[in-house]
């Protein structure tokens, strides 16, 4: 495994809470999490489903703001950010990946490229360019015409994964990117993930549970329970 | 060039679901439809009604009255006073308006009052008169004892139609007191036979053509006794000589509409007092515009349901897509960028709505104009009405509208789906 990475700290959470009102109770998902991320590495956290994974990832991205603590990426405090600031950070600087894909079902392939482009302001010809380029490196660039439900398990996390790297962010977010996947198909996505860690140098966050496979790619791997993160492997920043 | 995309977007968001949006749309249509045809119907009935003024191009006509008395600078409104208001530079032509109330005319036995008119034949004021005749010509010369009659006067005069009552000969009595010198009047009669050479019709609307008129060239006019005898009178009265008093009032016909108001100045400082048709136009202008508002009204009301139909229709939109609101959040859609997506989705509706509104709206008034001109034909009417009219602005502005109450009702739901929590909606199936 090589370590990844130039040593220098690309993301820091600082005694991350978020906790979830649910009916009359307080449910803590993520209970003073301190964790930091180096420029180009390729973080896996293992742990079983409920053990604040998801959350993490969400608040990682900016698509949750955390009840207490800091999410910092490259300095910026994410919870000082604006809406609309929050937003072009996602845009900008994350991408996406989901267990259950999420792709636009009435779009088309490179379709629902181009839209991740729309929202960046990159269209027309350079954005069919890039869409096209990033169909070809995850291996789909035949199959840019059809929609999602015309596509395999395997074929639609590889477009996921084409939007998710189309606007050549610095961070990855991965979220069981092959848990709905069987165990080869899983295996073709999870090198690709690493290929895009490898070749772009990609910041890369990976929630499984699945120890096996995080073992063979992830740089690190950290442990998550309870919202707690239990021990670590590899380089500790 | 980043929002038209955005429309783009959103035209594929409607192409999802083509039977609920089509019956949007149909709303939208139907209500724009009833609010172009309304205005329209509205603007039709007004441009009737103001057909019959610029055709005879009665608004470019400054009615010119002798100056008050008071100041001791009294104009009489005589035949030299009317020559130089001729004489002013943009005017078209003077001449004396000169009615005779009470005039009788008999074919044979058969007698009936009339109000005489004189006519300044030489005017081209009646170049579209071509169209108000029933039957006949206009004057050719001023010369000759010619009369065209009143569609009003016929039955009177016991013709049975148009054709018939052109080229008979009818006499013409009238008698009144006339001014002999300085300060005596004599009572005169005098019989005119004169040959019909037309029979017209005139709207009753229109001011200054009396509907039981007898139109004659103005100097078999100006021979009609008792013309002038109430302003000799009130000539006497005031101390000066019956004879010269002039005539109660004249015509000035200015060149181009622009110039009225300057002219009908200048006629003032003259001396003498003015009136024109705009005023009586205005308050005609003021009624249509409170029935345009009126119709306008009850067209916007159909449009306002339809946008409830709008706001419905997204609202469900929004319910159907949360995910893929969800998904556009976390590739770093901006709340502005959803709000804009789906106010292109409710503006596109509007759009289409309004398109099909005017065809709507054209469709119904040709079937109303149609069933309106069939019922006048079977009255025996042969005129032809244009009831609806449709200025290229009432499009636009038809359109224009539907497209803002569309995207007025997309506000709310399009707020909703900006507030979407994103990981909330990337759950929920």
């Amino acid at each position: 495994m090589d370590a990844g990475g130039d040593g220098a700290v690309f993301l820091e959470t600082r005694g991350l809470v978020r906790e979830f009102h649910v009916g009359p109770s307080v449910v803590r998902a993520l209970d003073g999490l301190d964790l930091a991320v180096t420029r180009g590495e390729f973080l896996a956290v293992l742990g079983v489903s409920g053990s604040g994974k998801s959350t993490l990832l969400h608040l990682l991205g900016g698509l949750d703001t955390p009840t207490s603590g800091d999410v910092v990426v490259e300095g910026r405090d994410l919870a000082s950010l604006s809406p609309r600031e929050r937003a072009l950070y996602r845009r900008t600087a994350v991408g996406f990946v989901f267990q259950s894909y999420y792709l636009v079902p009435s779009l088309t392939a490179e379709e629902n490229l181009a839209v991740a482009l729309l929202f960046q302001g990159t269209y027309g010809l350079a954005g069919r360019r890039l869409a096209g380029e990033a169909l070809r490196r995850v291996g789909v660039e035949h199959r840019r015409r059809h929609r999602p439900s015309q596509l395999s398990g395997g074929e639609q996390q590889r477009v996921a994964i084409a939007r998710a790297i189309v606007h050549q962010p610095p961070l990855l977010l991965a979220d069981e990117p092959t848990g709905n996947l069987d165990r080869a198909t899983a295996e073709e996505v999870m090198l690709l993930l690493a290929g895009i860690h490898r070749d772009l140098g990609t910041t890369v966050v990976m929630v499984t549970h699945d120890r096996e496979t995080a073992e063979r790619v992830a740089d690190r791997i950290v442990h998550l329970r309870d919202g707690r993160l239990v021990d670590g492997k590899g380089p500790t920043p | 060039m980043r929002l038209w995309r955005l429309v783009i977007l959103a035209l594929g968001g409607l192409r999802r679901t083509p039977l609920r949006v089509a019956l949007t749309v149909l709303g939208v249509m139907i209500g724009s439809g009833a609010l172009v045809s309304m205005v329209a119907f509205a603007l039709g009935v007004q441009r009737m009604a103001e057909a019959p003024f610029e055709m005879l191009g009665l608004l470019n006509n400054i009615e010119v009255l002798p100056g008050k008395d008071d100041a001791g600078e009294a104009r009489a409104l005589d035949d030299a006073a009317i020559d130089e208001l001729a004489a002013l530079p943009g005017v078209a032509a003077a001449y004396p308006d000169i009615r005779a109330a009470g005039v009788k005319l008999l074919n044979g036995d058969t007698a009936t009052r009339a109000m005489a008119v004189g006519v300044a034949t030489h005017v081209p004021m009646f170049g579209e008169i071509d169209e108000l005749l029933l039957a006949g010509h206009f004057f050719e010369s001023g010369e000759k004892p010619e009369a065209l009659l009143s569609v009003a006067l016929l039955r009177d005069l016991g013709f049975e139609s148009p054709q018939e009552a052109v080229g008979s000969v009818l006499r013409l009595e009238a008698d009144g007191l006339s001014p002999t010198d300085a300060k005596t009047f004599a009572y005169e009669h005098k019989d005119f036979t004169i040959t019909v050479i037309g029979v017209y019709g005139m709207p009753r609307m229109v001011p200054g053509f009396h509907h039981r008129g007898v139109l004659v060239p103005m100097g078999l006019m100006k021979e009609i006794p008792g013309i002038q005898a109430s302003l000799a009178m009130a000539s006497l009265r005031a101390g000066k000589s019956a004879m010269g008093a002039g005539y109660e009032k004249a015509i000035v016909r200015v060149e181009h509409f622009a110039d009225l108001a300057r002219l009908e100045e200048q006629i003032r400082t003259m001396g003498f007092e003015t009136q024109t048709l705009l005023e009586r136009l205005d308050d005609m202008r003021s009624f249509f515009v409170f029935m345009d508002a009126a119709l306008a009204a009850v067209g916007a009301v159909a449009l306002v349901v339809a946008a409830l139909g709008v706001v419905n229709t997204l609202l469900i939109s929004v319910l159907e897509r949360y995910q893929e609101i969800g998904i556009y959040k976390a590739l770093g859609a901006s709340d502005g960028d959803l709000v804009t997506l789906f106010l292109a989705e409710a503006g596109l509706v509007g759009l289409l709505g309004g398109l099909g509104g005017l065809a709507l709206g054209r469709a119904v008034a040709w079937a109303l104009g149609t069933a309106v001109n069939v019922y006048a034909r079977s009255q025996g009417v042969t005129r032809t009405f244009d009831i609806f009219a449709f200025p290229l602005w009432l499009l636009a502005a038809t359109v224009v509208f539907s497209v803002v109450v569309s995207v007025v009702a997309g506000v709310y739901p399009a707020r909703r789906a900006a507030r979407l929590d994103p990981i909330r909606a990337l759950r929920r199936h």
